[in-house]
């Protein structure tokens, strides 16, 4: 499926700042299910942007902006071929979990990180989704990705970064990425080792929460977002993805982005900026199908990032603690 | 007459300046006997010429998280280390190995082929959980390899006198400033001492480490790269050091403020606008450096600074991620990794040590835990240590727990006698613990700076010589190549008149 994408993010400060730096990641991988055809980024005002290469294999645009200003348009556009997912995984015995090559091949998808931390709340959640699944692995990831939406309710703007799971739980709402840090916080306190995926989905089914036609849209439009998900290591069969806010599989029209181990691995956007200002940044993705049927889209449709996307930080001043550090 | 007193016979440590039957060493005939001169008023009175040399100069040590106050003069044994010219050599060859290696392994997992964990020298996922281990500095090429400009190695000697290396530190090893400022504090208090010795000189220091880090700018600095010396502040434990360094090498002393990067070049603000960097010796732990890639709360550090890096306009030392090699969890596989890069027996050993993750090791270490040193890995500066024979049984079986909880956090260590040295304690030289620690300086090529910080433990029987808990430390003398190394020809020469001369003073 050929897709047109252009994320495009507006940093707005209610007074002059005079210096932003930040670390965009938006440009959608290459790998065996998807090509990137073209990609282009630009800033209004203009600058040199540096284009690398992180360790999770995404691709990070480093941009800065020195001298007074008052807003920052940062626009992306990709286009890119997807293919359908090749198959499931075969059924598989939770056995093989604990071999001591699979355990060391995914160490670092196993253990907690920043976003991903579980206590007892979020392990009684994830032994009791699995509670009647059979001796497979797939059968478990399925389960837990499925318990996911029972034990949170779709809310949009519901949440922010920096919510721990148990108050995710407690709370009973979130958006795609409480959705996504959940399941892996659940798969990982099981014992499988799973991953956070950030990308686009192209969603036409008006039934699910992320493409319900809400904003005034023709449920029979295109529906476009930026989204969050997740991959599981299955024994054998490697990185299985699904999609816990959506209730189930990934395929052709999710358009990944970069994994990691949790949300700030693959933050689209990190930055800071100096002023007394306050900032307000609007995310916002366009997705068109060029070689839809021109039943199926008549123009490109226009949605706020349903990922949340933190306020650039506004550096404060000098912090005692902090220059405390240990020195060897 | 100062009392040495002697060693207990029946002590496991070596001395180093007596033999188990209480003779002097040759190696420390001379001092002994210069210091024997000495009555003990004479030699608090020369204790209190040191003390207020550094207090004078504001030379200090912080303690975190005690009530007495957090600022300390910095405290200076007034007996000295000696270490001979050809013991010397052999450590320095060894150090210099150590480091290169380690400078190896550190290209190695962030920008080759992962060489070592794919040919199973280290495990992979040990590299991957390690918390020193920076995603951030994935791709990071360092000119010259030189991940470690400056690196500090912990040398201790065990029973038989084996120099054996317990610690790297590899981020921001400190101390350096100590040993140039023990040096001057010693001149002061015993200007007569260096009649009877020739010692490697330690006032070079500044002109070495600023050659490296010039060596390690990017290509198309200049010939006169501009270096900053960038500091968390004054509150920091280290500032007086930071501080100094920046003095030694003629560079600026700035904090992140003082820094701003445009289009990917990092600027120094100054009065006549901004000036580019090339080089930062960086005095803050990685994940300060930037609040755009690490901590956003961070405001110790340059926004920008790590696309800076990756841009290739400036070089940031020690390069970022170096915590991954001074691991103590990576700290036993160190020796195989100088016979994987460089295909070598290694000069200096490590301690024993026991992975808690490997099952037999573990079995084999609960089985005489209160024999042992329990480590945690993610600590330094002596935080979280369990000695294993000062362990009351409810403390063992607590360390017992948490390492089964989280063997990838433990380590567990034979105990080191550490060697004992006379050190001034109330009116008696007495012997103490003490180590070395080296540093060892990487540019073009690696290099080992005459001697190290001595660290000495003031407490009696204690095996902690960090300075954040309360140790003190020595001047260290590398004994000049040719001279009198074996200071046997001196051992029965009183320096009577020297010494009269000298208290005369």
């Amino acid at each position: 499926m050929r897709l047109d994408i252009a994320y495009r993010l507006h940093f707005q400060y209610d007074a002059s700042v005079s210096e932003s730096q930040n670390e965009i990641r938006v440009r959608p991988r290459d790998d065996r299910r998807q090509q990137v055809l073209s990609y282009r980024l630009t800033t209004t005002p203009a600058t040199r942007v540096l284009q690398t290469r992180d360790y999770f294999g995404t691709t990070v645009d480093h941009l800065g902006v020195r001298g007074p200003h008052r807003e920052l348009l940062v626009v992306a556009e990709s286009s890119v071929e997807t293919a359908p997912i090749e198959g499931d995984p075969q059924s598989v015995s939770c056995e093989r979990l604990a071999d001591v090559d699979f355990v060391n091949a995914h160490v670092e998808y196993m253990a907690p990180s920043q976003h991903v931390q579980w206590g007892d709340l979020i392990n009684e959640v994830a032994t009791w989704a699995v509670r009647s699944a059979p001796d497979d692995v797939c059968a478990r990831v399925l389960a837990i990705v499925q318990a996911v939406p029972t034990v949170l309710t779709y809310e949009r703007g519901s949440t922010s970064i920096g919510v721990t799971l148990e108050e995710l739980v407690d709370g009973g709402g979130g958006v795609c990425q409480d959705f996504a840090h959940l399941a892996v916080g659940m798969l990982r306190c099981v014992g499988i080792p799973a991953r956070y995926v950030s990308g686009y989905l192209f969603a036409v089914d008006e039934t699910r929460p992320e493409g319900n036609g809400a904003d005034g849209v023709a449920p029979a439009a295109v529906s476009v977002q930026t989204h969050a998900w997740i991959e599981a290591a299955v024994p054998g069969f490697g990185w299985y993805g699904l999609d816990p806010t959506n209730g189930g599989a990934v395929g052709e029209r999710h358009v990944v982005i970069g994994h990691g181990r949790d949300y700030n691995d693959v933050a689209p956007v990190r930055g800071v900026f100096h002023g007394a200002a306050e900032a307000e940044v609007d995310a916002e993705v366009i997705i068109a199908q060029p070689t839809a049927p021109a039943s199926m889209v008549t123009e490109p449709i226009r949605r706020r990032s349903n990922v949340a996307v933190a306020p650039p930080t506004a550096a404060v001043a000098d912090h005692q603690q902090a220059a405390q550090q240990q020195q060897q | 007459m100062a009392d040495f007193r002697r060693p207990d016979a029946e002590f496991a440590a070596y001395d180093e300046a007596f033999d188990r039957d209480g003779s002097v060493r040759p190696l420390y005939a001379a001092i002994v006997d210069r210091f024997s001169n000495f009555d003990a008023a004479e030699l608090r009175r020369r204790e209190g010429i040191i003390e207020e040399e550094f207090r004078r100069q504001g030379i200090t040590f912080t303690v975190y998280g005690d009530s007495q106050g957090t600022e300390r003069t910095w405290p200076m044994d007034l007996f000295p280390r000696l270490i001979t010219a050809a013991e010397w050599r052999e450590i320095e060859r060894g150090l210099a190995q150590r480091v290169t290696a380690l400078n190896r392994f550190l290209a190695d997992v962030y920008t080759g082929e992962g060489a070592a964990m794919a040919d199973g020298v280290v495990p992979a996922w040990l590299v991957q959980s390690s918390d020193g281990f920076e995603r951030n500095a994935f791709g990071i090429s360092v000119p010259h390899d030189a991940h470690c400009v400056i690196a500090g190695i912990d040398l201790v000697r065990d029973a038989q006198g084996q120099y054996r290396v317990l610690e790297d530190n590899l981020r921001n090893p400190s101390g350096i400033s100590y040993v140039i400022e023990n040096r001057a504090a010693m001149t002061r208090a015993f200007p007569l001492v260096w009649e009877d010795h020739t010692v490697e000189p330690v006032s070079q220091y500044g002109r070495m480490l600023r050659t490296a880090l010039e060596s390690v700018a990017p290509a198309g600095s200049g010939d006169k790269p501009l270096i900053v010396i960038l500091t968390p502040g004054i509150y920091n434990s280290a500032y007086f050091e930071h501080a100094f360094l920046a003095r030694e090498m003629g560079v600026e002393l700035v904090e992140g403020p003082d820094l701003v990067v445009d289009e990917h070049v990092v600027y120094l603000r100054t009065i006549e606008g901004l000036v580019p960097v090339d080089v930062i010796y960086r005095r803050i732990d990685d994940t300060f450096l930037d609040p755009v890639s690490f901590r956003p709360d961070s405001t110790l550090g340059v926004p920008g600074l790590l696309g800076a890096i990756r841009a290739g306009t400036v070089t940031v030392a020690n390069a970022v991620g170096n915590g991954v090699a001074d691991d103590k969890a990576i700290h036993p596989y160190v020796t195989d990794l100088i016979r994987y890069y460089l295909g070598e027996e290694p000069i200096l050993g490590n301690v024993e040590t026991y992975v808690m993750w490997e099952p037999d090791q573990r079995a084999a270490a609960f089985e005489r835990l209160d024999e042992l040193v329990i480590k945690p890995v993610g600590e330094s500066g002596g935080y979280g240590i369990v000695i294993g024979r000062d362990a009351t049984e409810e403390e063992l079986a607590n360390a017992r727990a948490e390492i089964e909880a989280d063997p990838r956090n433990w380590v567990v260590q034979e105990v080191v006698e550490l060697s004992t040295l006379a050190s001034m304690c109330d009116d008696v030289l007495e012997p103490r613990h003490l180590d070395l620690r080296p540093f060892v300086i990487t540019g073009e090529r690696t290099q080992v700076f005459p001697g190290g910080l001595t660290r000495v433990a003031m407490r009696k029987g204690s095996l902690i010589v960090n300075s954040s808990q309360g140790g003190g430390s020595k001047d260290t003398w590398v004994l000049a190549p040719g001279t009198n190394s074996g200071a046997a020809e001196l051992a029965g020469e009183p320096s009577m008149d020297a010494a009269g001369q000298e208290s005369a003073r």
